[in-house]
Formats: structure tokens, sequence, C-alpha cells
């Protein structure tokens, strides 16, 4: 329980344009495996600059970064689509689902790049992850078709289809309504605590936040704190 | 398996897009549908042009050149450095035939490439039937050997060619002649020789070719009969007709028998020089015509792919984010492009075929000629789709390597 999943240290950032300004400040970090992680603060904090740093896919920053235990800085980017492929799932604000093909398909593609198993036992999974999120009957429809909140239930499904050990999102709650957003926690609640899974998402929703494990909260670039679990509140 | 999910990827962008993707077939399927009509066009009328040389020129023609006098004997009487000047030099008087001509075919039968070698006397004679006096020449032929060369049964308008070795003084006359003198096959003719031998012969077959100049002079006998006709002996023969197993490899080999015999040996690349720079010609502008077409095409495939990549960013992004490597990325929109060839290429195909069968049915009726020559040769296909496809992969890849470029962050962060 106690292993860990992400590690951060120093992790600096800036923006060159328009004018060269430092987003991140040196930023240590250690999540641990099976952790429900928020990330909070005011618009422009750094947050979600950090949760991309944190993704690898932004691989312009100074210091290092651990993923399982594989430091992943200085890597190829095609070795860091292989790691993100296998070990990190992502739910972003706007569900993001490929809209040309089914429900069923969007969930199958990150596992078929995978290529672990064969195509029959990667449908089986996903129809099983579409299940566990109560869209299964949605499989076979165009992505598109469906409403906000089946959408985001079928991008979490992909999301978890490689049964990665990180699951990330922006704002995922961001684009739901209450009830949806419940679901949604409920489910990455379960995820972490049944499945062992670390969940790191960046919220603006406090209320989403306070019950998550540990909440980081963040201004100007820095961690200025990180809440214990029922220990944020609402400012 | 790894290329599968790119290939199942390329399909559904690919089928959820249908007008694009016709569009963009319907480029290459234009070019490489011209591409095989156009080349049937051509190499059908090449390869008529130079069957219909073949008709009348054997590959390579063997014959002893009218020499003009030179210095070599006076310097080999003299034996000093001094410089002769001739006035006015002379045609050397010496034979028309080749000496030993027998000996000379069996030597060049002897060359792996020859497929058939056969001698010939020729005769400037002058017909006569009635009052009415027509000159040409009268080729004294082995007819078998003959007919095997220069398919003189496919010409034959009435009577037998075999029957030349069967019917005594007989001879086969051009059509032009036999207009002209009102003969049938089975009348006589009177044919007269330079030097005034006369021969009542038979008329035993018509034939008729489709150049004119020809029909109205050439008549084929008996190599003997022509061989007395003008008052020879039978190892009389002014040419050798030589024909090879591949008609390119003529000049080459044309060369060799020059050198052995020492006879002037012609091939039918010198003897029908316009015919190989109209070949030459026409085959640039065909080139440069295709070369458009598919460029065309190429730019439209160019263009819809890199529509395409912009209307996707937002899912390629979506793609990198989930492991799919760069290179993974240019492959799905590579594939786009070779479907798209592919699709393209095959329709194209089907259409070149059809246009180039339809045409070779159009009735042209110009002498022999009666419908556009057209060859159906399998190369141009392989070739076609191999330049269309190529084509595609060409204006893909510019686009599919973009694609791969895209940095998710940016996208997805907006």
């Amino acid at each position: 329980m106690n292993e860990t999943a992400l590690k951060a240290n120093g992790i600096t950032k800036y923006f060159h344009d328009p004018v060269t300004m430092q987003v991140l400040k040196s930023i240590d970090l250690d999540i641990k495996r099976g952790e429900f992680v928020s990330i909070v603060g005011k618009s422009g904090c750094g947050k979600s600059t950090l949760l991309y740093v944190l993704s690898t896919m932004d691989t312009d920053y100074e210091g290092t970064l651990e993923i399982n235990g594989v430091n992943t800085t200085g890597l190829s980017q095609n070795h860091l689509a292989r790691i993100r492929n296998e070990s990190i799932g992502f739910v972003f604000q706007f569900h993001y689902l490929l809209p040309d093909f089914s429900c069923l398909k969007n969930v199958m593609i990150p596992a078929l790049r995978l290529g672990k198993l064969s195509y029959q036992e990667v449908e089986e999974m996903a129809y099983q992850k579409l299940k566990m999120f109560g869209v299964e009957e949605q499989a076979l429809k165009k992505a598109g078709k469906l409403s906000g909140g089946q959408q985001q239930r079928v991008a979490i499904a992909r999301a978890l289809v490689n049964n990665p050990t990180i699951i990330m999102g922006d704002e995922p709650t961001g684009n739901l309504d209450s009830k949806n957003t419940e679901i949604v926690f409920d489910l990455f609640r379960q995820l972490s605590q049944e499945y062992n899974q670390t969940i790191i998402a960046v919220t603006h929703d406090n209320d989403f936040a306070a019950k998550s494990d540990r909440v980081v909260e963040m201004a100007d670039g820095e961690i200025i704190a990180h809440h214990k679990a029922g220990t944020f509140h609402q400012h | 398996m790894k290329t599968s999910v790119n290939t199942e990827i390329a399909i559904t962008y690919l089928s959820s897009r249908k007008k694009q993707t016709v569009v963009a077939s319907a480029g290459v399927m234009f070019g490489i549908s011209m591409f095989i009509f156009m080349q049937s066009l051509m190499k059908g009328t090449n390869d008529y042009f130079e069957k219909m040389s073949f008709t009348n020129t054997p590959h390579i023609k063997l014959y002893s050149e009218n020499k003009v006098a030179d210095d070599h004997m006076l310097t080999g009487m003299l034996k000093d450095a001094s410089q002769k000047i001739l006035t006015n030099p002379k045609q050397l008087n010496e034979s028309q035939g080749l000496t030993n001509p027998y000996g000379i075919i069996d030597v060049i039968k002897k060359n792996k490439q020859v497929a058939a070698v056969t001698p010939q006397v020729t005769g400037n004679v002058i017909y006569t039937s009635g009052s009415v006096e027509l000159p040409g020449n009268v080729a004294g032929v082995q007819i078998d050997q003959e007919d095997k060369m220069f398919d003189v049964q496919g010409n034959m308008v009435s009577g037998n060619l075999h029957d030349l070795n069967r019917v005594h003084n007989s001879i086969l006359i051009g059509k032009g002649i036999a207009d002209k003198l009102s003969l049938h096959t089975g009348d006589n003719i009177t044919v007269r020789a330079g030097n005034g031998n006369t021969l009542v012969m038979r008329v035993i077959g018509i034939f008729s070719t489709t150049v004119k100049a020809v029909d109205e002079t050439k008549s084929y006998a008996n190599i003997s009969v022509v061989q007395s006709l003008i008052g020879k002996d039978r190892s009389y023969v002014t040419e050798i007709k030589v024909n090879v197993k591949d008609y390119n490899n003529a000049p080459a080999v044309a060369r060799q028998i020059e050198a052995i015999t020492g006879y002037k040996a012609e091939d039918w690349v010198k003897a029908n020089e316009q015919l190989k720079a109209g070949f030459k010609i026409r085959g640039i502008i065909l080139n440069s015509v295709i070369g458009v077409i598919l460029l065309v095409a190429g730019f439209g495939i160019y263009n819809i792919l890199n529509m395409t990549i912009y209307e996707k960013i937002k899912e390629i992004a979506i793609l990198k984010a989930q492991g799919f490597a760069g290179k993974a990325v240019t492959s799905i929109f590579l594939q786009q492009a070779v479907m798209i060839g592919i699709i393209g290429g095959i329709v194209g195909l089907i259409i070149g075929f059809s246009l180039t069968y339809m045409v070779s049915r159009i009735y042209i009726g110009a002498g022999m000629l009666k419908y556009l020559p057209m060859s159906f040769y399998i190369p141009h296909y392989i070739e076609a789709l191999a330049f269309g496809i190529l084509t595609t992969v060409a204006a893909g890849y510019f686009p599919a390597r973009k694609a791969a470029k895209v940095d998710p962050v940016t996208i997805i962060r907006g």
C-alpha cells in the first residue's frame, strides 16, 4: 500500500509565450499507490500544467519525474507513449471520445494499441468496463450520439481499460451535473480502494476534492498545502 | 496486433468521410485509367507500326554495298608514303551478288540469337500483259522461309502461296499489279528482265500489303526461277535476310554479322529511323501527360489528408495521450493514403481496361487498319498501380508526418 506510484522532484517549468514566465516553481510531490489525490487552486496557479508534466505528455520541464519507480525524464517520445499506454489512464473535462467510433471501439482502442490481449479478449474486457459504469446498452452506438454524462462514463471506462496504475483527470467532473459528478466520484473512490489504482485529479470542485484522500493546494506555481482526508474545507 | 488497430482507425476515418474518400480516390482513378489508356494506345500503335515495318523489312538485311574506288591498290603497288589523290573515282565493277552466300548463311545460323535466315535474289523487271507494261521487281525467295519471316500467308488475297514450289514458272503478284494488268489467279503474265530475258509465268496467287508502292511493284517467285530469269547461276544471291529472336537485339547482331562476313548488315532500326524517332517523341508526350495527371491527383490527396488532419487534430491528440506514438499516428494517416491509392487504383485499372477495350472496338477502316490498335499488356497495369500507390504514399507522407508531430498538450489544453 505504501509503494510509490509517482514521484516528482523539483519540477520547474517556464512559459515563453508571450513573455517568459515561471509557472511551476520547484515542485516536489510523492503519490502512493492507491491514493486518491485532488489538486486544487485558482485558475492559472499551474495545477493543470503540473498534471500534464506528471502525465509525461509535457516534456518541457526541469526536475525529475518517476512513474512506478521508472525515471521518465529524458526518455524518448515513443518510450513515453508506451508508458502512458500501459500505466496511465486519462479523463478529460470534455470527454474527447472519437466520435466516428462506437463506444465499445473507443474503449478498445488503447487496449488494442497495447496489444497484450487478443481482439476477442479486449472486446470482452471493454464490454465489462462499460458494464461497470452502466453504459453497456450504448456499447454499439457511435460515441457522438450519447449524452454528456454517458460520454464521460465511457471516457472513464476507456481510461481504465489497460488497468493502469495511475488515472489522471483534468477536471473530470467539470462538465457534469451533480448527479453524474457523484457517480464519477464514487467510481474513482471504488477504483482506488478496491483496485488499488492511484487517482490524480485536477478540479475546481471543492466538494469533490474534500472527499478525496489528500488535497494538494496550489497557488502561483507552488504547493502551498497538503490536506489530509476530511481536513480540507472550502474557503 | 499492433498494425491492425492503426488500420482499423484508418478505415473508420475513411468510411466516416465517404465523400472526401470518393473524391480523393477519383483523382487517383482518373490518373491510373488515363495512364493505362494512353499506354495501351501508344504501345498498340507502336507495335502495329513495328509489325507493319517487319512485313516488308527483315530484322537484318545483309547485302553487298556498292563501293567507290579508293587508293588502296595504288598504295599497295607504289609502297611509299606519298599522298595519293584519285580524281573522279568511279564505282567498282563488282558483282551485286554475295560471294559464297550459302557458306555465309551457315555461319549466320550458328549465331544463337538468330531465328531465321533466308537468301533472296532481287531482279528489276517489267511486267507485261496484253499491251500494258508495268515496271517492278521480282523477289526470288524460298517461299516457306519467307512466309515464316514475313507472314506472306496473312497478306494473301487469293491463291495458295505453296503452289510456288509445285507449279513450274509460277509467280505471286501484288494486288496493285493484278488490278492494273487485270490479272486473276491462274492467268499468265509476261515478265521481262533487265538483260532482255523474257519468261511467261503463271499467277498462282495475289497478295495485298497495306503499302501501295509494294503492291504495285512486288512479286515473289522461286529463287531458282529468278536466278535463271536474270541470267545468273544458282549461287547468285543479292541479299540475305535475317530475323533474330528479339528484334531489339538486331543492331548488336547486325554488328556481329558485319564483322564476320565483311558485307553490309543493315538492321531494322537503321532502316526505320524515323519510326523510332516517332516512338520516342510519343513516349515523351505520353509520360509528361501522365506525370501531370498523377501530380494533380497527388495534390488532391495531399489536400484532403491535410484537411482531415486539421479536423481530427483533437482526436490525434487524444490518441497520443492514450499512448499512440508518433509513428503509429503516421501509420494511421499513411495507411489512409495507401487505401485511397488502392481503391482508386483498382477502380482505375478496371476503368482503364474498359476504356481501352471500348476504344479498340472503334472502327477506323484505313487500309489494313480496321480497328484502333490497342495493346492489352499486363505490365502496364502493374506499372499503373505501382505509380498510383507511389503517388499517394508520397502525397500522404507529409500530412502524416505533420499528424505525428501534433503536440497533445497544446491541443487538449486548448
